[in-house]
């Protein structure tokens, strides 16, 4: 077994260049479309509207904005801004109401769309706080909506939300979304291809030498499928070193927990590898297959884009039995939802047990179609 | 000490190998002859333990081995029919990671690559990754990655495939000597007449899943022995010649070039005199007439209708 792995090591270290392709595709990917090579830049959403509302609380919350950045501008502008493509959406301000100009529909419209709706429904519920309270100097108003604006920052009561799929509080970091689901996507890669020798080395006669040696056929399973998970886990674990040390990104001080998370995940991977291995009649087939699978589980699990989006009831069926949807649910949990571990439980069972029953099906598959 | 009984293998609806009876005593070298997809692996690997048969039985040294195959495992080495080998690994690695996984360690592994190197003629190009072999040095790497632990059976399936005549009569050569030095025991497989033919003191002839001929060299070229091949040549042939010999109900099987015709005629015909004759009447003269050595391609091709390579 340890002679396994060791050989399978040796190959690695001598041959490293679709590891490392697959690692350094996680990491580009990520940095390209997470927008990480822009700094802090925000995202600039052109807005029109009455001069007077630009000092208004809508223009002052507007400006506070942490993710966007308005930008005042005529109207004339504005379309223009728009039909250009230099901006996906613009928003028409007005006193009591706002209107999307809408050019590209993207999950970012959305965004937008509640992060204006939220500074409305702020002021609204500031003016009614007003109007039911019997505050009547402006110190005594200013107070009371200090008070008001410190309570949501530090609410009495906290509402966790159990559920990630939430619409009305559905989060939204593009950096760490895609960070997460470029890594969550590649290794599968990385996972398949080194599960795929089992299949070719069975074809070749190199499990045969084996089988007539004293070595048992569950340490040949084993050996082979430690060194995948080794290798897959290796690439999780470098990619997010790079970005806690070199980008410096905090994962808001969870990055062991992160680490932690994975080991399920990439276990579930290699028990899916082993499966599809099992189904394929040979290397072609295995290459055919292998981004057909992935790609769709990509899509249907959350990776390209939020799960929020897919609306079809038979894709989010679809969803329940995707490895990688557990993945970004845990991660995205841990992470931006800021859920504890413990909590975290539901989505790492699912995956361990998901790994269970792919490998056991896969093993057995194999060993009765591949004889 | 190993035999095949009534041995038959489906796969699904089709039948791969059918009651096949086959043995092996100690010291032979026993040649499996066949084309492709006669079901020659198929045979080995259930003589070897790797494959299950679907009915009949294997055994070794009197003992079923299809339940229990520790005992054949122990002295059987395979030599597959693909490159069963890491490429990204030495040939030296490639052998201590073999040779390990039986069991052998520390000095004796180090002596027995050593020694199993140098039999194959690999010994200065140990330190190199396979995958800068050429076609027969990988070959020969994946003979001796059979040889460590000094089987008593070496099972080889169609080693020679694909490769240059050097090396493919370096194989050659070696495999015999190994039976000769030590006794080792040789199934060989192949779809080469030759081979088999300069290698083997008994031969099975298979085609299509069954046996259609077997016993020693002479015994089943004796096949033939009602029949001889005659081989005539001239500088140039008449139409009237070919088509006089062509009509002769006694000549079959008739093959004409530019300058030799083939053909085959029961022995009892004195071919001789009559081809003198012809010759004369048709204004032929001819060079050459003799009786061609039957070779197991002309058994194949009598018992199948077939050339064997195809
Ligand atoms: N694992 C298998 N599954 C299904 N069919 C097989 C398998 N192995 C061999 N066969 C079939 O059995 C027949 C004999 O194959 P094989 O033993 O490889 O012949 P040979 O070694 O003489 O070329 C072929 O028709 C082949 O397609
Ligand atoms: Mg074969």
């Amino acid at each position: 077994m340890r002679g396994i792995i060791l050989a399978r090591f040796t190959s690695f270290i001598r041959n490293p260049w679709l590891f490392a392709l697959f690692t350094g595709m996680s990491i580009i990917f990520a940095l390209i479309i997470g927008n990480f090579g822009a700094g802090n830049e925000k995202v600039t959403v052109p807005v029109y509207g009455d001069e007077a509302l630009q000092t208004d609380t809508i223009g002052t919350a507007l400006a506070e904005n942490e993710v966007y950045n308005f930008k005042w501008m005529k109207k004339e502008e504005l379309e223009e801004t728009i039909r250009r493509g230099n901006a996906e959406a613009g928003v028409s301000i007005e006193e009591d109401g706002y209107e999307m100009i809408v050019g590209i529909e993207s999950p970012n419209v959305q965004l937008i769309e509640q992060t204006v709706a939220a500074i409305y429904t702020d002021k609204i519920q500031a003016a009614n706080l007003l109007a039911v309270s019997d505050a009547q100097t402006e110190a005594e108003k200013e107070e009371l909506l200090a008070a008001f604006q410190h309570a949501k920052e530090e609410p009495v009561f906290e509402i966790t939300n159990q559920s990630f799929h939430s619409s009305e509080t559905f989060l939204f970091d593009n950096g760490l979304h895609s960070l997460f689901g470029f890594t969550l996507f590649f290794v599968i890669y990385t996972i398949c291809y080194n599960v795929l020798p089992i299949l070719i080395e069975k074809k070749a006669g190199v499990w045969d030498r084996m089988i007539l040696s004293p070595m048992k056929k569950w340490e040949m399973y084993i050996a082979n499928l430690i060194y995948s998970f080794f290798e897959g886990y290796l690439q999780v674990v470098i990619i997010f070193t790079v970005f806690r040390f070199i980008v410096g990104m905090d994962f808001q001080g969870k990055f062991p927990a992160i680490l932690l998370i994975m080991i399920p995940y990439v276990f579930a991977i290699v028990s899916l590898a082993i499966f599809l291995t099992a189904l394929v009649k040979n290397t072609q087939q295995f290459n055919a297959a292998l981004p057909i699978v992935s790609v769709s589980m990509a899509m249907i699990g959350g990776a390209f884009w939020p799960i929020e989006i897919v609306q079809s009831e038979f894709l989010l069926a679809l969803s329940k039995i995707n490895p990688l949807t557990y993945g970004m649910e845990a991660l995205n949990g841990l992470v931006i939802y800021n859920t504890p571990l413990d909590q975290l439980l539901m989505p790492i069972s699912i995956l361990l047990l998901m790994g269970v029953i792919f490998m056991g099906v896969g093993i057995h598959l194999m060993e009765r179609r591949h004889v | 000490m190993l035999e095949l009984i009534d041995v038959s293998k489906k796969f699904k609806q089709n039948a791969a190998v059918k009651s096949m009876n086959m043995f092996i005593e100690k010291g032979e070298i026993v040649g499996l002859l066949g084309p492709n997809g006669a079901g020659k692996s198929t045979a080995i690997s259930i003589l070897s333990s790797l494959v299950e048969p679907t009915s009949g039985d294997v055994k070794y040294q009197q003992k079923s081995i299809i339940k229990n195959p520790v005992a054949l495992r122990k002295i059987i080495g395979i030599v597959p029919q693909e490159i069963a080998l890491y490429e990204d690994l030495t040939a030296e690695e490639n052998m201590k990671f073999f040779g390990r996984i039986y069991r052998l360690k520390g000095e004796k592994l180090n002596m027995k690559v050593q020694e199993v190197l140098e039999q194959i003629g690999l010994s200065d190009r140990r330190k190199d990754m396979v995958k800068t072999f050429s076609g027969g040095m990988k070959r020969r790497l994946n003979i001796g990655v059979a040889m460590l632990h000094d089987p008593e059976i070496l099972v080889m399936d169609e080693p020679t495939v694909g490769i240059d005549p050097q090396s493919r009569h370096y194989i050659l050569q070696t495999v015999k000597r190994l039976n000769q030095e030590r006794q080792m025991t040789v199934l060989y497989t192949s779809h080469y007449m030759e081979e088999v033919e300069f290698l083997c003191d008994r031969i099975y002839i298979m085609d299509k899943g069954s046996l259609i001929a077997s016993g020693t060299k002479d015994e089943i070229k004796r096949i033939l022995a009602s029949e001889n091949t005659i081989s005539v040549k001239a500088d140039y042939w008449n139409d009237a010649f070919i088509e006089k010999l062509k009509a002769n109900p006694v000549i079959h099987q008739m093959n004409v070039e530019e300058k030799e015709i083939t053909f085959v005629v029961s022995r009892e015909v004195n071919i001789f005199t009559k081809l003198a004759k012809l010759a004369e009447e048709t204004n032929v003269s001819l060079n050459a007439v003799d009786v061609k050595n039957v070779t197991l391609e002309d058994v194949f091709l009598h018992l199948t209708g077939r050339a064997l390579r195809d």
